[in-house]
């Protein structure tokens, strides 16, 4: 058996689902459940290479139905255990996520957005958004971070499954096709090297010793009687997601002190508007950009303060308004106006959106 | 400019270039297929470039195709309004695909990537009789599956027949002179266990030019053109 995947650090090229695999696998992550679909299928062709040479599982499963809820045995099992998926294997998957959020199961999940409704294109958008943050029957308690790049896909999957395994929520890499098959240097790592010392994983069933007696009970539940009984258990829930959200949140804010003008934005389209911010600055536009990192729970302080002087906020996103609702929600009290640039299923451009700025 | 000792000639006879490339995923092998085909085009010789590529949607010859054929090159794949539903449904391989190795001039083979994209190579009628044919594995170590002589000797085993290899050593936009000759140790060290020779080293033009002909382990330079960045879809 090989050592461990990743010595020392190394700058590396590659492709993002290639930076998840090596991420998952510097992260100890034990295996992988997976069922094929473009763009995310790289993750699993990488991860079934690798996982031999340093004794690590995968199972693929019949559908992505079975994915998830397989990747909660894994974890049931005490298994660091994680799934990817994309587009309509995004919807299937919905059903053993919720069971995850409401049995509070630390289960990583990358999604690879691609263009949607339905089958549509396995190319890119970022309409995948509302789905992952909100998907399912349920109140959204979710972990989401919404990467940028390759450098962003290697930290956040790891410490993805670190924050899944110390809050116990489901959480999720949000992840698109530019991403995944785009190809750029970053910085690969060992985390014990960097001083993150991964989580320990525990079995959430079949612990040792008389329940009871020996230690507390475990009832992992999804299913209950009384109206009051889920009630109850919902807003439990709802207090430990609110608790934990300030520890939680990330974002990062640019030239927003003196903006007339935030451009808001998520993923890999923050770095087509970041980059029409440092043009605009040169230019003379008094623009700034915050960009959510995590979208669940969304760091809307943050966002209200980096609008406060703010005469107009501009949601920049591929997709017809997803982020925007997010945004508007945070801010409904506030009499800025927010307005937006929606490419739903395609690509944006720094040009474009210093275009849109100038236009207006 | 060019290094002729890469056309060969039998008994004064000029032999036709027929040459896969062949690799990783993110390895370089459409980018150099299509600085070769250029290479030997600008050279007056005919050329026909075959994307072999069934694999993978996206980074393949087919949005090229056109600004291509605009220099003299044949291109043989699929126009994307040709198709429906790639990297979703089938993609049929093309009769003058399939045929692509009777042509009797130079033949540059854009292959999909891994185990799986080199066995790809026998959909082509006559591949494994072809007196010609070269099957050059392209390897960047910057990818730590190919980072070390160990890896990159287990990787191109495993692909089936490879002839050579090609140093194809990068960092994207932050590539520099030490880190492709980085790579042409390593890949020289794997290339001598291995039996095979090292066809050349490729490089964007600016690195390529501070190479000089030949990189530190004596392989000759190729100064390449990036194309791929517009062939994302």
């Amino acid at each position: 058996m090989a050592d461990k995947p990743i010595v020392g650090e190394k700058r590396a090229f590659m492709t993002g689902n290639e930076a998840v695999t090596w991420a998952a696998l510097a992260a100890g992550a034990h295996i992988m459940y997976g069922y094929p679909i473009t763009p995310q299928n790289e993750i699993m062709h990488y991860w079934t290479r690798m996982a031999p040479k340093y004794d690590r599982g995968f199972l693929q499963t019949e559908d992505e139905l079975s994915a998830g809820f397989t990747c909660i045995g894994g974890v049931l099992a005490g298994k660091r255990a994680f799934t990817g998926t994309a587009g309509p294997g995004t919807i299937l998957m919905q059903e053993p996520l919720s069971m995850a959020e409401m049995m509070r199961i630390p289960m990583v999940t990358v999604i690879c957005q691609r263009g949607g409704p339905s089958t549509a294109t396995v190319i890119y958008s970022q309409q995948e958004t509302r789905l992952t943050c909100f998907g399912g029957n349920g109140e959204g308690y979710r972990l989401v971070y919404s990467t940028a790049g390759q450098q962003d896909l290697f930290d956040y999957t790891i410490k993805a499954f670190n924050v899944a395994w110390k809050y116990r929520f489901p959480t999720f890499i949000l992840s698109d096709g530019y991403q995944s098959k785009m190809r750029e240097p970053l910085t690969i790592y060992d985390p014990e090297e960097r001083g993150i010392k991964m989580v320990e994983t525990e079995p959430l069933l079949g612990g040792t010793g008389i329940p009871g007696v020996d230690r507390d009970p475990r009832h992992l539940r999804n299913t209950y009687n009384m109206e009051d009984e889920l009630y109850q258990v919902v807003m439990d829930m709802d207090q430990e997601y609110k608790r934990i959200a300030p520890e939680v949140v990330e974002y990062k804010a640019m030239e927003t002190e003196d903006a007339e003008l935030v451009l808001v934005a998520h993923g890999i389209v923050s770095r087509a508007t970041e980059g029409a911010v440092r043009v605009l600055r040169e230019q003379g536009y008094r623009v700034g950009h915050f960009r959510p990192i995590t979208l669940r729970p969304f760091p809307g302080e943050a966002l209200k303060e980096a609008v406060a002087k703010a005469r107009r906020v501009l949601v920049v996103e591929s997709s017809m308004g997803q982020l925007a609702g997010m945004v508007k929600e945070e801010l409904y009290d506030l009499s800025v106006p927010v307005t937006g640039y929606f490419r739903p299923g395609e690509g944006i451009t720094a040009e474009e959106v210093v275009e849109q700025v100038r236009g207006r | 400019m060019h290094n002729k000792s890469e056309v060969s000639h039998i008994n004064g006879k000029d032999v036709p270039v027929v040459e896969a490339y062949v690799g990783e995923y993110a390895g370089g092998k459409s980018e150099n297929a299509v600085n070769r085909a250029l290479s030997l085009l600008e050279r007056g010789r005919q050329v026909t470039l075959v994307d072999l590529d069934l694999v993978e949607p996206f980074y393949t010859l087919r949005p090229l195709k056109q600004k291509l054929e605009k220099t003299g090159l044949e291109v043989l794949t699929w126009q994307t309004d040709e198709t429906i539903g790639l990297g979703e449904a089938g993609y049929p391989l093309r009769p003058d695909i399939r045929w692509a190795l009777r042509r009797q001039h130079d033949i540059i083979i854009d292959s999909g990537y891994g185990v799986e994209g080199a066995k790809t190579l026998n959909l082509l009628e006559g591949a494994s009789q072809h007196p010609y044919l070269q099957v050059l594995a392209v390897i960047n170590i910057s990818r730590p599956v190919t980072g070390t002589v160990e890896n990159i000797i287990a990787y191109v085993q495993s692909l089936g027949r490879v002839t050579g290899l090609i140093n194809n050593t990068h960092l994207g936009d932050e590539t520099t002179v030490a880190v492709v000759q980085e790579g042409a140790k390593v890949v020289t060290g794997a290339a001598k266990k291995l039996g095979l020779p090292v066809v050349a080293t490729s490089a964007v033009e600016d690195i390529g030019v501070r190479l000089g002909t030949a990189d530190c382990m004596g392989n000759p330079v190729r100064k390449i053109k990036r194309y791929m960045p517009e062939a994302f879809w």
